[in-house]
């Protein structure tokens, strides 16, 4: 099979937008790979918050970070692209970075402009280091992966715009420049208009990442064709959807009782993905008992209550 | 009685402390049982031995907090541990203290240098200005959990901004509710003094052979005023010259016997607890 990797590469070169939700973790990176998108997104904000209970304030550590990403790229088959930060220090430290993470199994990270520690691209008071420090980390950043996988997508994310006394200008300018030190696409974070993301898209002279979120407008496939943008993320897609429904479901169980969760399992059952089991993998499991223990170790099932795994690997194996 | 309670109280006894550094949990291992009363966990060692990288701001508040996680829990004495630069803004530094804390150490030091550091002993190293290295102390002291939790802060001031500088950010420091202040890398004994006499604080010195302080004898250390001392690479130094040795040894002669006495697996197994576990494994077949 194709490296993901590759297969990134190929996807940003398709000429459609690609359409990338957000994840904070394995569990919902499968379920958005079950519904069908081609790619999924690690969230920093969402791993920050869902790992840590903390927000997006460059709290979570490299450690942190490409473990999380680890486990994602583990958990599903299409291309995972992982929010690196800063890199997590200088040039050197993106050396690290870069080595960490094409390890973990992602097809591509962003790194970004701003100093340390950073914060979430969307809340006001956001600072950059210098045009030329970040350059360099970018090229720092390209050397790095040609050693281990030239095909691993380094994205450049420049947090300008938003940064106090930030432009659009320097933003489309130290894109153009990261793109130069070896970057291969470029995120402009932060755009707050339609008319923004088509200069981006007009100036910027490589493959556009867009982050459809907070402070920027939303778009349309339509639109995002004609601008030419190669790659959408969704970033908060799966922690705010998870947040919702989490926090309705308690409520519902504080006011209502148990009757609630017994309502919740029935609707579930119909859900697409309601057999939380074979969800799981647990016909993955039964497929491999058959195939590699000794047959007498599958008399276990015999009469034993609970869940019986499909030992065909079930619908999703073939 | 908590490692944290019986630091302090190590501190408060009269005498100079000796904490030899640990770089991984063997090491920690040989320093307790060689009757040191604490452990020094080094920074520099935790990188060259972890990640097999050198001191230079690469390993993370994870690596770090679980190395010294690993070390804490297999000795009985208190752990004062590098926390380098704090990772990052006076935010994070709450996170390493909380980090630290769950790790079980004792205390730990953490230095006035731009993110990501370098080592005490190497050029190259800049400063942050002292304003924001005390309110990073003060974010430490205030948010640790357990009161007896030791914060040490270290400036590294002496090599960028020179000596005068360095002494009036030790005060600042101190003053921000730091509980000892370590000196990075006095160029000579009566630095060491000056230091000593303008110091309003307890005093952690370094020792590290090679380094750019010369080496000064405990009663020396003592009579200054010195109340903890930390031989950062004493154990490391010693197992790279024998490792080496080993190693040049099996190439030359095939063989991996020593020319003196033979440790066998249960000897070194022994080192490492393994009479305790026996002793439960005993208790519970």
């Amino acid at each position: 099979m194709t490296k993901t990797t590759t297969r990134l590469r190929e996807l940003i070169r398709s000429g459609k937008p690609v359409l990338v939700p957000g994840c904070y973790n394995a569990m919902t990176a499968k379920i958005f790979e079950t519904v069908g998108f081609p790619a999924v997104y690690m969230s920093g904000y969402g791993t920050s918050l869902a790992l840590l209970g903390m927000p997006d304030a460059g709290l979570a550590t490299m450690s942190e970070m490409h473990l999380n990403a680890r486990y994602i790229a583990n958990a599903v088959g299409v291309p995972v692209v992982a929010d690196a930060d800063n890199g997590y220090g200088n040039a050197i430290n993106v050396i690290r970075t870069v080595r960490e993470y094409v390890q973990t199994g992602v097809a591509g990270i962003h790194i970004e402009d701003q100093v340390m520690p950073k914060r979430c691209g969307h809340v006001a008071g956001k600072q950059v280091v210098s045009l030329d420090e970040a350059a360099g980390k970018y090229r720092a950043a390209d050397a790095a992966r040609r050693e281990l996988d030239p095909d691993f997508v380094i994205i450049a994310r420049t947090d300008a715009r938003g940064a106090s006394g930030g432009t659009l200008d320097d933003a489309i300018r130290r894109a153009n420049a990261y793109l130069d030190a070896g970057a291969d696409m470029a995120f402009v974070e932060g755009p707050t208009s339609v008319a923004e993301v088509e200069r981006v898209c007009r100036e910027v002279k490589g493959p556009i990442f867009y982050n459809q979120t907070g402070v920027s407008p939303r778009l349309s496939r339509d639109e995002m064709e004609r601008l030419g943008i190669a790659i959408t993320i969704f970033a908060g897609a799966a922690h705010r959807a998870t947040m919702q429904a989490v926090y309705d479901f308690g409520v519902a169980l504080r006011d209502e009782g148990p009757g609630a969760e017994a309502r919740f399992i029935e609707r579930f059952a119909k859900h697409p993905i309601g057999n939380v089991h074979q969800f799981a993998g647990f016909d993955q499991i039964r497929a491999w008992e058959e195939a590699f223990l000794p047959p007498d170790e599958l008399a276990k099932y015999q009469g034993s209550v609970g869940h019986q795994p499909d030992k065909a690997g079930g619908p999703r194996s073939a | 009685m908590r490692s944290t309670t019986r630091l302090r109280q190590l501190l408060r006894e009269p005498g100079i402390v000796v904490a030899p550094g640990a770089y991984d949990g063997f090491s920690a291992r040989l320093i307790e049982a060689a009757g040191f009363k604490t452990i020094y966990m080094t920074g520099a060692g935790t990188a060259a031995s972890h990640l097999g990288q050198p001191d230079l701001g690469l390993t993370t508040l994870t690596e770090m907090a679980t190395h010294a996680g690993h070390l804490a829990s297999c000795v009985n004495v208190p752990v004062i541990a590098d926390a380098d630069t704090g990772y990052g803004n006076a935010l994070n530094v709450i996170r390493t203290v909380r980090e630290y804390e769950r790790a079980g150490v004792a205390g730990l030091h953490i230095e006035d240098q731009v993110a990501p550091k370098k080592c005490g002993h190497i050029a190259g190293k800049q400063v942050i200005p002292a304003k924001e290295f005390a309110d990073k102390i003060r974010a430490a002291t205030e948010y640790r959990t357990d009161p007896d939790f030791v914060v040490i802060a270290r400036t590294d001031a002496r090599a960028v901004t020179g000596l005068d500088d360095a002494i009036e950010r030790a005060n600042l420091y101190a003053e921000a509710g730091a509980d000892m202040i370590f000196f990075e890398a006095p160029q000579s004994e009566d630095e060491m003094a000056r230091v000593a006499r303008e110091v309003g604080a307890p005093l952690l010195a370094n020792m590290v052979a090679g380094g750019k302080t010369p080496p000064v004898k405990l009663t020396d250390l003592e009579r200054l005023g010195y109340k903890l001392v930390i031989f950062p690479g004493v154990a490391m130094a010693a197992a790279v010259t024998a490792i080496e040795h080993a190693l040049t040894r099996l190439k030359d002669t095939g063989s991996d016997w020593p020319d003196g006495p033979v440790l066998s697996p249960m000897d070194i197994f022994k080192r490492v607890g393994f009479d305790w576990w026996h002793a439960i494994e005993e208790r519970f077949k």
